[in-house]
């Protein structure tokens, strides 16, 4: 076979049965096998290779398991940069194969090339050039490997068209150990034991849990935890449907946004215990008063987060799933009712002072809370939600309803603005019985834009929610709260979204009154197929509450005048 | 020449590896993201057949230096990595590298 051929079956025998590629010079030839192989690899023509990345997220977000990416050498291969990045920071696994120019073009600065390893080696979890067909299966069952396995994130494989168009017997490999690399530590017995103690010990135990969680298959395992020690837990963004939203014990989403309960809490405790997350700084505030006051424990599997920016008095290194399972074991079985009164006060004070006024205003402009909350109503929390990155993204992540694992998709540690359309995409194809709505702002649908005309191509039912303000919201809201209002290039002139929708043959409606908004949204849930759903929304609006930069978790803004 | 803060050492941070392309790029690139100045690096087979040694000589504070070396043992084709103020855990390091290695092995046995 060549090493195109033995490319295609080996991606085929790790499982997978998707790519999101674009075709160019330096991959030809595996592009011409692909022609072949159309009964058992479906393949996604994006518009761009940064679309191909995001949507192979979207993909693996939901499936769980790698997405694969397929394109050209040099802009080929740099489009996919940034996805790349995206990936490795929010732990997805990915496997991208780019293309190369021969051997013995290596290194002269042919036509369309890059040095692709020295690029993604400081964004991939593995890169590896392969030179040569016989190298071709055992690269691939490693990347697999190495892609899925420990703390999962995007690896490259860089294929010269030497190893494309060379001839190699097919053998097929597995990978399942590779001696320098432990993806499942496991914590010492009395790590746990310890840990186990200091639960038992703590009045005031506080959970804050991560995108971990959902790597690890945990779910179920942290809400048995959670009731046998009746502690409260907040999430991270990305750690959102982790647990139900009507569990008993989640208290709401820790962070800049995030609910008041959580935050403040953070400040009370006398326990912290982080599990699956890496304490952003999006999510602690100044480091320097970050639950000073309490004990602190870290589950992670990823060593190099254990005591990086928070020194913990416990770090247990390994899989959250693992660790929790032992936990609930070991920990008493405790009631806490006085604690668990705590986020319940909380709550209230930031219904009447955030989430009313947000979702019930008087009048004037539909607000983006209004948008959310008639979405999540309507699809009853159980579709996943896709968002892209800005005002949108917090206030879907504020008001979004969860009833179902893996349902919240969203650029975390990067922030790509431009991520939303794509992952949505991505996820559709991976789970296309479940509705998949996506959020996104008038500036990041602009920047993937073009993947419309991949919708268009494979038919894909995305539900797109544009909350259209005519600003780049996010941005506009610091130079309003911290820079003295100079709206430095922050003000957008839209075009005629209604054009484009018909442009790519895309259901649309525009909302701008507020009696329009349920019957709008049922329609789009009723029509088959992709939807662009256009709300106009107030254009000078900012999410609350806010955690200025630079300010502790418990100082928090709730408007533009009151703080707590 | 470039001054060191007072809170800085010259560590000799050393790492066993497998034979990988671009792994050597990818851990300077670690001291350069953290703008940690090397002074010296080497490169060379070890003890251990088959296994590579990368030798790396940087002014850091103690917290840096420890964050550092954590982030080179999290790339996949390292085995361990070590780092000190003097030379002289040589001997003991292999010893080790050598026990991770059966141990890793002996686990995925099992």
């Amino acid at each position: 076979m060549t090493g195109g051929e033995i490319l295609l079956e080996s991606i085929i025998a790790q499982g997978a049965d998707t790519i999101f590629g674009y075709p160019g010079g330096q991959i030809m030839p595996v592009y011409d096998k692909l022609y072949d192989y159309q009964d058992r690899l479906r393949h996604i023509l994006v518009r761009h290779e940064q679309g191909a990345v995001h949507a192979a997220q979207g993909y693996a977000r939901i499936k769980g398991a790698p997405g694969v990416v397929m394109l050209t050498s040099g802009p080929g291969a740099t489009n996919a940069v940034t996805g790349i990045a995206d990936a490795l920071i929010d732990s997805t696994p990915l496997v991208v194969i780019a293309g190369q120019v021969g051997n013995a073009a290596l290194g002269t600065d042919a036509f369309q090339e890059t040095d692709y390893i020295g690029l993604t080696a400081p964004i991939s979890k593995w890169n590896h050039q392969i030179r040569s067909a016989a190298d071709v299966a055992q690269s691939v069952a490693r990347a697999f490997y190495i892609a899925s396995t420990g703390r999962p994130g995007p690896v490259v494989l860089d294929m010269t068209k030497d190893a494309q168009n060379g001839i190699a017997e097919y053998i097929p490999a597995t990978c399942s150990f590779i001696r320098s690399y432990d993806p499942c530590p496991v914590p010492e017995e009395s790590v746990l034991d310890r840990a186990a103690a200091m639960i038992d010990a703590a009045e005031k135990p506080l959970v804050v849990f991560g995108h971990g969680v959902m790597l690890s298959g945990a779910e179920k395992e942290l809400s048995e935890f959670l009731s046998k020690g009746d502690i409260p837990a907040g999430s991270t963004l990305l750690g959102l449907s982790c647990l139900d939203s009507d569990d008993p014990h989640y208290i709401g989403m820790v962070g800049m946004h995030g609910n008041l309960a959580p935050n403040i809490m953070t400040q009370q405790c006398d326990l912290l215990i982080a599990v699956g997350m890496r304490f952003d700084d999006r999510v602690t505030g100044t480091l320097e008063s970050y639950a000073r006051q309490a004990k602190k424990i870290h589950i992670d599997i990823d060593a190099a987060e254990l005591d990086k920016l928070v020194k913990v008095d416990l770090p247990v290194l390994g899989d959250a799933k693992y660790v929790l399972t032992e936990l609930t074991k070991k920990i008493r079985e405790a009631s806490r009712p006085e604690w668990m009164m705590q986020p319940i006060m909380e709550a209230s004070v930031e219904k009447h002072k955030v989430i009313d006024p947000e979702l019930y205003p008087e009048g004037g402009p539909l607000k983006q809370g209004e948008v959310v909350a008639a979405v999540s109503k309507a699809c009853e929390g159980k579709a996943v939600i896709v968002t892209d990155v800005g005002q949108h993204q917090m206030t879907a992540a504020r008001y979004s309803r969860f009833h179902r694992n893996r349902s919240m998709i969203t650029s975390g540690g990067l922030g790509t603005m431009g991520f939303g359309l794509p992952a949505a995409i991505g996820a559709k194809i991976a789970d296309p019985e479940r509705e998949v709505c996506l959020f996104v702002g008038d500036g990041g649908f602009q920047m993937t834009i073009q993947e419309l005309g991949t919708i268009m191509q494979e038919g894909t039912g995305v539900k797109i929610v544009l909350i259209d303000n005519n600003w780049l919201g996010n941005v506009r809201q610091w130079q309003e709260l911290f820079f003295d209002r100079r709206y430095s290039f922050t003000r957008m002139q839209n075009p005629d979204y209604a054009a484009i929708a018909a442009a790519y043959g895309i259901a649309y409606r525009r909302v701008e009154e507020r009696s329009e908004l349920d019957s709008a949204v049922q329609e789009m849930f009723e029509t088959e197929g992709a939807f662009i759903l256009d709300v106009h929304v107030a254009e000078a609006a900012n999410v609350f509450p806010m955690i200025p930069p630079g300010k502790s978790v418990n100082q928090i803004m709730l408007n533009e005048t009151d703080w707590i | 020449m470039k001054t060191h803060g007072e809170n800085e050492n010259l560590y000799e941070v050393t790492a066993y590896t497998e034979d990988s392309l671009g792994l050597l790029y990818s851990i300077s690139g670690i001291f350069a993201r953290r703008s940690l100045d090397i002074e010296k690096l080497l490169c060379y087979p070890s003890a251990i057949e088959g296994v590579f040694k990368i030798k790396i000589y940087a002014w850091a504070s103690p917290e840096l230096i420890r964050q550092a070396v954590l982030q080179i043992e999290k790339k996949v084709d390292v085995i361990k990595a070590y780092y000190e103020l003097d030379t002289q855990r040589s001997k003991k390091e292999v010893e080790e590298v050598k026990e991770i290695l059966r141990k890793r092995e002996e686990k995925e046995n099992k």
